[in-house]
């Protein structure tokens, strides 16, 4: 009894207080050790919320797509109104086709890329984007009665996106590989050399582990290896934008251009079963190609 | 009741602007964190244990669609309510400069923190983040500064309307 009535009564506030950052710091141990609990309850809440963020981004695209298409009809407002009437109706009609026929295209794309590749994908859309400047990720319509489960690979036709970080019944989030929490085993298409591609922020990654006797320069192609096990291999990731061998150690610096456009991204794919290649194939010497 | 699910609702509906309307901006590194806006007005405002609630399930609720994996909003948003609650008294907070200096503050040391803490958190050594603070936090702190120049004037006049009075129940005890 006095042990209530010293912490809830004199010091009512400051147990509240302390109570809350145990909270968070308990959450934020229980997330480490990926604990079933935090995940249920996340997955749950991240269900409550989606709808309206799914919602929004419908509505943006409408505003977006209605903005977009009357935005240089506005000189005609001189013009008589029947013949303004009729211009913005057709252009309306347009634009919306022309809408349409970019959807078609990029889902074509994104169909065909889906063929070529020997596993089971789920075409998902992007509905979110992180609320933080400081890590990047995208919320997806898709999620675990899709059969969407953590570590999958998120990729697109222009090439690697990310993998799935958290999943809730209908929705997921993807870890882009801009995030500095992100890394992919990949090769330099050129010359085989091997290393990880880590985020670095803002629409730029970084090679890891990328040693300083191989030969690598700036626009050669960075593909994943195959050997992480969620992507297939030879999916590009992107450019080399920069080599710095100044640098004392064994390791040479290198910058990447990620080759998809993540300011951009509407569709994506999410590789929900990867077959990776007969063995025999995986034992071949691959030879360096200059 | 009412004091608790109208800031709560709000939090949710600023979320969803910040994931879905915000992120849509041209320029990508100024985008204002409105959900730091309305938890400091909260923090200036609000009694310190339903406050508190807020503000830590408004940090969950940012870390769900955040690509931070341990969830260091839920940590740093009480820690910016209470260091809000600390400060309100002893800073001048009526002018438009006074209000965006302290969120533009705030702003900042919640950056700080987040670094600190992910250098911390993460198993595997990152390379150095500190650099990236001022391409990143400063211009995200600066527009989040300059959009609470309108907002908290707006969430003043929201709470005189819906409570009353100006704030959303100051001086209370919870």
């Amino acid at each position: 009894m006095r042990i209530r009535d010293f912490l809830f009564r004199r010091y009512t506030v400051l147990t509240v207080v302390i109570l809350l950052l145990l909270s968070a710091l308990i959450l934020i141990s229980l997330r480490v050790k990926e604990r079933k609990g935090v995940v249920f309850f996340d997955g749950l809440l991240m269900e409550i919320c989606s709808p309206f963020q799914k919602t929004s981004t419908f509505v943006i695209k409408k505003v977006r797509g209605v903005f977009q298409g009357y935005l240089f009809l506005v000189d005609l407002h001189r013009e008589n109104e029947t013949l303004k009437k009729r211009m913005a109706d057709l252009q309306r009609e347009n634009d919306q086709m022309r809408e349409m026929v970019q959807n078609q295209e990029r889902l074509r794309k994104l169909l065909q890329f889906k063929e070529t590749l020997s596993s089971t994908a789920i075409a998902a859309e992007v509905v979110g984007r992180d609320p933080s400047s400081w890590f990047k990720s995208v919320t997806l319509n898709k999620g675990e009665k899709e059969g969407i489960r953590k570590g999958m690979a998120v990729i697109s036709p222009g090439g690697v996106i990310g993998q799935i970080f958290k999943t809730a019944p209908s929705h997921s989030v993807v870890l882009l590989i801009t995030d500095y929490n992100s890394a992919i085993d990949s090769i330099v298409r050129r010359t085989r050399a091997k290393a990880i591609v880590e985020g670095g922020g803002e629409n730029r990654c970084q090679l890891k582990y990328l040693l300083r006797a191989e030969d690598v320069a700036q626009g050669d192609r960075v593909v994943t290896s195959g050997l992480s096990g969620n992507f297939p291999k030879g999916l590009m990731i992107g450019e080399i934008t920069k080599v710095d061998k100044k640098g004392h150690g064994i390791f040479q610096y290198a910058e990447l251009a990620p080759s998809v456009d993540f300011t951009r991204l509407e569709e994506v794919l999410v590789i929900k079963e990867y077959l990776p290649p007969p063995p025999e194939e995986k034992g071949k010497k691959v030879k360096k190609t200059r | 009741m009412k004091k608790v699910i109208f800031p709560l609702l709000l939090g949710i509906f600023f979320l969803v602007v910040q994931t879905t309307w915000l992120t849509s901006f041209p320029i990508r590194r100024i985008r204002p964190d409105i959900v730091l806006i309305l938890t400091l007005y909260l923090g200036i405002s609000s009694p310190p244990i339903s406050g508190g609630i807020l503000a830590f399930i408004l940090g969950y609720l940012m870390d769900l669609f955040s690509g931070n994996g341990f969830g260091l909003y839920a940590f740093s948003r009480p820690i910016l309510f209470y260091g809000a609650q600390l400060f309100k008294d002893r800073i001048y907070l009526e002018s438009v400069h006074s209000r965006s200096l302290f969120v533009f503050l705030f702003a900042l040391a919640e950056g700080f923190l987040l670094l600190v803490l992910v250098k911390a958190l993460n198993p595997e050594p990152l390379r150095n983040l500190y650099p990236l603070f001022f391409p990143v936090f400063l211009p995200q702190s600066l527009s989040t500064a300059l959009l609470s120049s309108v907002l908290f004037p707006l969430f003043r006049k929201g709470s005189s309307l819906l409570y009353a009075q100006p704030g959303l129940g100051r001086g209370g005890k919870g």
